[in-house]
């Protein structure tokens, strides 16, 4: 019978081991110029207040969108949200959550999603400077990048960027005003709770703003947002009955005065404190 | 045929598939890359973001803190760097002047020292 060759089965282990050893350790692949996709999720978070803070100094939502779309993240204004309210539960300032959350807030009434041709275009092309400012829709002139270190990377052919429609400028200073206000009678919610929700003038909800809650001796200033799982425009506190609140948004909010807990009648003829729920609104 | 010729056939096969095992089919993954690893073009990108709001707000201090995301080199440098690869690039001249306007500032800008209490 045959022997088994174990010479030559210890002879590839050991190859294998050293070619192993040579692969991932004195020569791993090496990726030197990556893209921001990859980057420590840390890192992303301060691309995107550098995004959202250009946003806010350019208005360009094209482009804000572009850069956005170079991170990777399945859903561009859920990652800003989600990030402006770890901001705001960090107690970072609060200029820089609200640039944050206004991009958040922009993303849903502007443009379309940008689509993956057009992603790969501004990765490959570095298109996101020349295209949007020009707006002209031509292909931008062709750039001597260096090729990533990984051979296999697919090939993306160019195609220009879309130019963006027109970009609906925030308005950062308009006050917030008072346009609906309910009263909430609902024996299952905690008693006197005051519900807020702010929304743009596109009736999409704004996390980071701030509410300025005041009575008689007292003031308290929260913000929306920290309850992601109502709404990201949501904001609560509780009332207490025969006290008389007013309320505001921001700073320059025009002031809802006079808001006390209404009474509400329960199944039993008796009453309960009730709560309002309020909606304020940027023109 | 000499007796060390097949362990030595046996050990280039066995580098050979650990090599493509380690470079090919489970090569060593990069998921938490800094910035500095940035292909040029995405941090001239950044940079030019940073120079966008400078040029509306003129805060210098601001602008080289979110620069030290690059790590190690001056303000000034990193904003040098961006240019020349935007002018490379052909950014557009409005871009350009805004990146030349950061640049500027970070050669001018001195950080203000942290004031130290003397001791006795």
């Amino acid at each position: 019978m045959k022997r088994f060759p174990w010479e030559w089965l210890i002879a590839i282990v050991v190859g294998f081991s050293l070619g192993l050893l040579y692969a991932w350790v004195i020569s791993p692949v090496r990726y030197i110029d990556i893209t921001p996709n990859t980057l420590r999720a840390d890192f992303k978070d301060q691309f995107r207040i550098a995004i959202a803070a250009s946003y806010a100094s350019t208005h360009d939502l094209g482009r804000a969108k572009a850069r956005l779309a170079l991170l990777g993240d399945s859903d561009s204004n859920q990652a800003l949200t989600a990030q402006s309210q770890r901001m705001l539960a960090a107690g970072e300032s609060i200029d820089v959550v609200q640039q944050v959350a206004q991009l958040a807030a922009n993303l849903l009434g502007g443009l379309a999603q940008i689509q993956p041709s057009a992603m790969a275009t501004v990765s490959q092309k570095t298109a996101i400077p020349t295209a949007a400012a020009t707006g002209s829709g031509t292909a931008a002139p062709t750039i001597p990048v260096e090729s990533p270190t990984i051979e296999s990377t697919p090939a993306i052919v160019f195609t220009p960027t879309p130019r963006p429609t027109h970009t609906p400028v925030p308005t950062p200073g308009a006050p917030y005003i008072l346009i609906a206000q309910d009263t909430v009678c609902n024996s299952n919610l905690t008693d006197g709770l005051m519900q807020i929700t702010v929304v743009d003038k596109h009736n999409h909800q704004i996390p980071g703003v701030e509410i300025i809650i005041s009575w008689s001796g007292g003031e308290e200033h929260f913000f929306t947002g920290l309850k992601p799982e109502i709404a990201n425009g949501y904001a609560d506190y509780i009332m207490q009955a025969g006290i008389s609140y007013t309320v505001r948004v921001a700073e320059a909010g025009t002031p809802a005065p006079n808001l006390t807990a209404p009474n509400c009648p329960d199944s039993g003829g008796q009453t309960y404190t009730g709560g309002l729920h309020l909606t304020f609104q940027q023109p | 045929m000499p007796r060390w010729i097949p362990p030595l056939v046996a050990i280039i096969i066995g580098i050979a598939l650990g090599l493509i095992y380690g470079w090919v089919i489970s090569p060593v993954q990069f998921v938490d890359t800094t910035p500095n690893s940035l292909r040029a073009d995405y941090r001239a990108d950044y940079v030019l973001m940073v120079a966008e709001t400078y040029h509306a707000n003129q805060d210098a201090g601001l602008a080289a803190r979110r620069l030290a995301i690059f790590g190690g080199d001056a303000p000034a440098t990193i904003s040098a760097q961006a240019l020349q690869t935007g002018q490379a690039s052909g950014y557009a001249p409005n871009d350009i002047s805004m990146l030349q306007e950061l640049t500027r500032a970070m050669q001018a800008y001195q950080p203000v020292p942290t004031a130290v209490e003397s001791t006795p």
